[in-house]
């Protein structure tokens, strides 16, 4: 079956959501990604009983072979409706869970999920999580796989928390949140959090980590405390960032990518700089310094970057974050050329233009990439056999077309990741173009 | 009971097995009330995520079929776990075998919230004719979902409809995730599908082909380990589902016989091929330690005429093996300071049951009970047999529920725990644990479980668990526990149980 058929334009399907393995689940499993990535919370899932399980090799263990912690996969709770409950409804199936789990399992907050069936079915699951507000922290994401994905569910597990547990709270100066990344969407994204806590702690800046570090809970109630929300995608989060904006009047920025490489981290850095009015000479001897130790490393690197991938022709299909970070690296640090960029995370329209700006303007290559939006798995294939690359940064999916169709080099670096650990591994911040060079050349190095 | 393949799909293994997936006590007193028919299955109050019909791990077997395309009609996340499908196989070395030619296609439909209300099958429908547009398959697997079950789509409805309008033949699947509770459904669902629509009537016998239905979580090698052995005596397997093409599908009915790998993962489709085509079926014992792959091989040649052959391999075989099983053992002998057996607590499917407990007795371990995903009717003779071999033992039936393993691992404190993914927390221990089963597609000889190499493999595999703990006492010092302590200070795994249903 190594024969597929040519590309037809895209307006010619009449149902643009049937497509071959779009890279992201469901609005469910955003939501239960985004409330195990909060230590301390536990998910409770008011679904068909495979929903947990699914994700577990659709989300964490797509997005580098990850665990999905110790509340994740078979310890989550979970309701496991079968056909009696769509008949006679969920609810005391859901009550008796709730009841149960703050019984047995160790938590601060309990996240209740509902899913496709209790939707369908129409049980009233606000009603029942209600009952337990005394009791523990509880909040109610209402959600359905059919509503959206991943990053829906992202932003929905947000809006739970920003309307069930936030209040006003006084701002805090020189807080920020991170928005925007989202778990194992963003293969990377425990050490891109990581990256970005220190470095903007070497400013002066403090961060509220909501994900990632103990007190999960605390966190998330000080969300509202926050002077800057700050914003790591050019759309994913920006709902949550708005809705904050309306509620609590925190203003937000909106940074395209996690930066990768000096030049990015400096832009970001001067543009938090200069939103939190941060003293200059402090914020220009912390760059002065990690750009210095950036070049001064990048030495260590430049003959293997001259030697096996000079001026490359790049491909780069991954979420919009990435491909902006990567994309600008590559062209403006290390030389190469952006052949073609394939976004695979559905950004709505709205966010279109904006994105092509950032992926086009502001690049030392001549060469410009070709853009395109694009979810189904096959049609990107196409669009990738059109193009001579000798580069791709890419998912998994690309690992073996890389090699058998292109005859290009390949890395994973966007979801879905199923050929390398990402635990803490990132390219976020100065040093992360290093680490981004020692990924590729492990794969194209050799004896000079 | 009689398949009927005219029906849209198969019972429920809850009615046509009187399937559990809840239950703490004897071997032989499960047994017992198995053929009493007193067995009745238990609702929980705390209950975790488990894996549905769809999704333990349907998507991940089709999506195999080497010249088919999987639609899976549903919200977008229920196929996400296979999103894995141009990776998975695709590490095996073609000097192991793989076959060079392997491309794997699905589409999800993608239900969103206009289609709960206005239906999707027009989006089906559309799914259908790309899917052979683009790719030319020899079939298309429709797979419903919890989703589409609820609204009520006519999936027959649009098979019938469509079948005339493309080449590929439409199978649709059945494996609603609601529909039961048990998900070895899933695998009846299949092969009902399989059946129905795939296997055609044979037109000329093939009396060395021999149908094994392997699970995805035996090995490349143990693909490699069965062939070897076939071939040897002049048989050979046909693999399905995973990695097979559509037309090792409808060569089924053409086969001698149909071997069990896991016999109660396997039932509808032999006992159907059987119904259906006259090809005969055994469901014990299955090729895992020596002795077993002995019988195994032993009943395989009774159908394909090769008694004498299947002697001369097994005294070859046994001469080479048994020297390196008997080391083995004598290693297992001596594991415990205290002289006594080593103790190893495993935790499988209905089908590792009939595999695992004698494979143990031949190592010389033994297992203080069994932790088993669902029971039902299927193997009360084989089960019986197992008792008469190892004696009685305490059985746990429960669906991957991680707060019941990881009570009964405590509980029974064994020298080694065997644990995977869908386990929890239960690995984090101070005595050994190790896994039960490798990744999809490790074709390591390291790996290897089945027939006479996997023999030696597994049991040299399980001895390296005993000579270092860091790992896992590591975990368990420096983590804090999933559940809270009285979990673990009350006797029972099946604390939440509730009334009967």
């Amino acid at each position: 079956m190594g024969t597929v058929s040519a590309l037809k334009p895209k307006n010619e399907s009449p149902y643009p959501g049937v497509v071959e393995a779009p890279r992201y689940s469901c609005a469910l499993g955003g939501a239960y990604m985004a409330a195990l990535a909060t230590f301390g919370a536990v998910p409770i899932l008011h679904s068909g009983m495979g929903c947990g399980m699914a994700q577990n090799f659709g989300q964490n263990f797509a997005a580098g072979l990850n665990d999905a912690g110790p509340q994740g996969n078979t310890s989550t709770p979970c309701s496991c409706l079968v056909e009696e409950h769509a008949v006679f409804g969920g609810e005391d199936k859901l009550r008796n869970l709730i009841r149960t789990t703050l019984e047995v399992m160790r938590g601060d907050l309990f996240v209740v999920i509902s899913g496709c069936v209790p939707a369908l079915i129409g049980d009233d699951v606000a009603a029942v999580v209600k009952e337990f507000r005394d009791q523990a922290p509880i909040i109610h994401v209402n959600t359905a796989g059919f509503l959206g994905n991943s990053y829906k569910g992202y932003e929905q597990f947000f809006e739970a928390v920003i309307d069930q547990l936030l209040t006003v709270q006084p701002v805090v100066r020189k807080r920020v949140n991170l928005l925007g990344i989202v778990p194992y969407q963003h293969v990377f994204w425990k050490g891109n959090l990581q990256v970005i806590k220190t470095l903007l702690e070497q400013v002066g800046v403090e961060v509220n980590m909501i994900f990632t570090e103990d007190n999960g809970l605390e966190a998330l109630r000080n969300i509202p405390s926050a002077e800057l929300n700050v914003v790591f995608s050019p759309w994913s989060g920006v709902a949550t960032a708005r809705k904050l904006e309306e509620k609590f009047a925190t203003p937000y920025l909106v940074f395209p990518s996690v930066p990768t490489g000096p030049k990015d981290s400096t832009t970001f850095v001067r543009k938090v700089a200069q939103r939190l009015k941060l003293p200059k000479r402090k914020v220009d001897a912390v760059i002065a310094h990690e750009e210095h130790r950036a070049y001064r490393f990048s030495e260590y690197m430049a003959a293997i970057a001259t030697m096996a991938l000079p001026h490359a022709y790049t491909g780069i299909v991954a979420d919009a974050g990435t491909a902006i970070a990567l994309t600008r690296y590559g062209s403006n640090e290390l030389g190469w050329l952006p052949e073609l960029v394939i976004i695979t995370d559905n950004p709505p329209e709205e966010f279109h233009d904006e994105i092509v700006r950032n992926l086009t303007i502001g690049l030392d290559s001549v060469v410009k990439p070709e853009v395109h939006f694009e979810i189904d798995s096959h049609r990107i294939r196409l669009l990738l056999r059109e193009h001579t690359l000798q580069l791709l940064l890419a998912s998994s999916l690309e690992k073996y077309l890389a090699v058998d169709e292109l005859n290009a080099m390949q890395v994973s670096v966007a979801f879905p990741v199923y050929d390398r650990l990402i635990v803490d591994r990132n390219y976020a911040g100065y040093r992360g173009g290093l680490a981004l060079m020692e990924d590729v050349a492990y794969k194209y190095g050799g004896p000079l | 009971m009689a398949i009927d393949l005219k029906a849209n799909t198969c019972p429920n293994r809850e009615q046509r097995a009187g399937a559990i997936n809840a239950y703490y006590g004897k071997a032989t007193d499960l047994v017992q009330e198995a053929r009493n028919g007193t067995l009745t299955n238990k609702e929980r109050d705390f209950q975790q995520s488990s894996g549905c019909v769809l999704n333990f791990y349907l998507t991940t077997r089709v999506v195999t079929i080497r010249d088919a395309v999987m639609i899976v009609h549903a919200p977008v996340g229920c196929s996400s776990t296979s999103l894995l499908y141009r990776e998975v196989y695709r590490r095996i070395p073609l000097s192991e075998g793989r076959p060079a030619d392997f491309d794997l296609h699905w589409l999800t439909t993608n239900i969103d919230e206009k289609d709960v209300v206005f239906g999707g099958a027009d989006k089906l429908r559309y799914a259908i004719k790309e899917a052979q547009e683009r790719y030319s398959p020899k079939a298309i697997f429709i797979l419903a979902s919890c989703t589409s079950g609820i609204i009520g789509e006519d999936i027959e409805g649009v098979v019938a409809d469509m079948q005339p309008e493309v080449q590929a033949t439409i199978v649709p699947v059945h494996c609603e995730g609601i529909r039961s509770r048990i998900i070895q459904t899933a695998y009846d669902a299949f092969w009902h599908g399989v059946l129905k629509y795939l296997v055609k009537k044979p037109t000329k016998k093939q009396p060395d082909l021999v149908n094994i239905a392997s699970m995805l979580s035996y090995t490349w090698q143990d693909r490699q380990e069965i062939t070897r052995l076939l071939n040897r005596i002049g048989l050979r397997p046909n693999f399905i589902p995973e990695f097979a093409t559509v037309e090792q599908f409808e060569i089924m009915g053409e086969a001698a016989v149909t071997a069990p790998i896991c016999p109660t993962y396997t039932e509808y489709l032999s006992n159907g091929l059987e119904q259906e085509y006259g090809v005969p079926y055994f469901m014990y014992p299955s090729p895992v330690g020596i002795d077993h792959t002995d019988e195994w091989l032993r009943t395989i040649a009774r159908y394909t005429g090769k008694e004498k052959e299947v002697e001369v391999l097994i005294k070859e075989e046994r001469e080479k093996w048994l020297p390196k099983m008997e080391k083995i053992q004598e290693e297992f002998a001596k594991a415990r300071p205290d002289g006594k057996k080593l103790e190893i607590l495993g935790s499988l499917g209905q089908g590792r049951l009939l595999t695992q407990v004698p494979y143990f007795e031949e190592i010389g371990v033994t297992s203080p009970a069994a932790i088993i995903q669902d029971f039902d009717n299927l193997v009360l003779d084989e089960v019986e047999q197992i008792i008469d071999e190892a004696g009685d033992f305490d059985v746990l039936v429960n669906t991957f529920q991680a707060a019941e393993l990881a009570h009964i691992t405590r509980k029974y404190d064994p020298d080694v725990a065997l644990t995977c993914p869908f386990q929890g927390s239960a690995y984090k221990r101070n005595k050994s644990s190790t896994r039960i089963h490798a990744l999809r597609g490790d074709s390591r000889q390291w790996s290897a479980q089945a027939g006479y190499k996997g023999a030696i493999a597994y049991g040299n595999f399980l001895l390296q668990s005993l000579k270092n703990r860091a790992f896992q006492q590591t975990m368990l010092d420096k983590t804090p526990d999933t559940y809270k302590d009285w979990w673990y200070d009350q006797p029972d795994p099946l604390h939440y149980i509730k009334k009967e249903i």
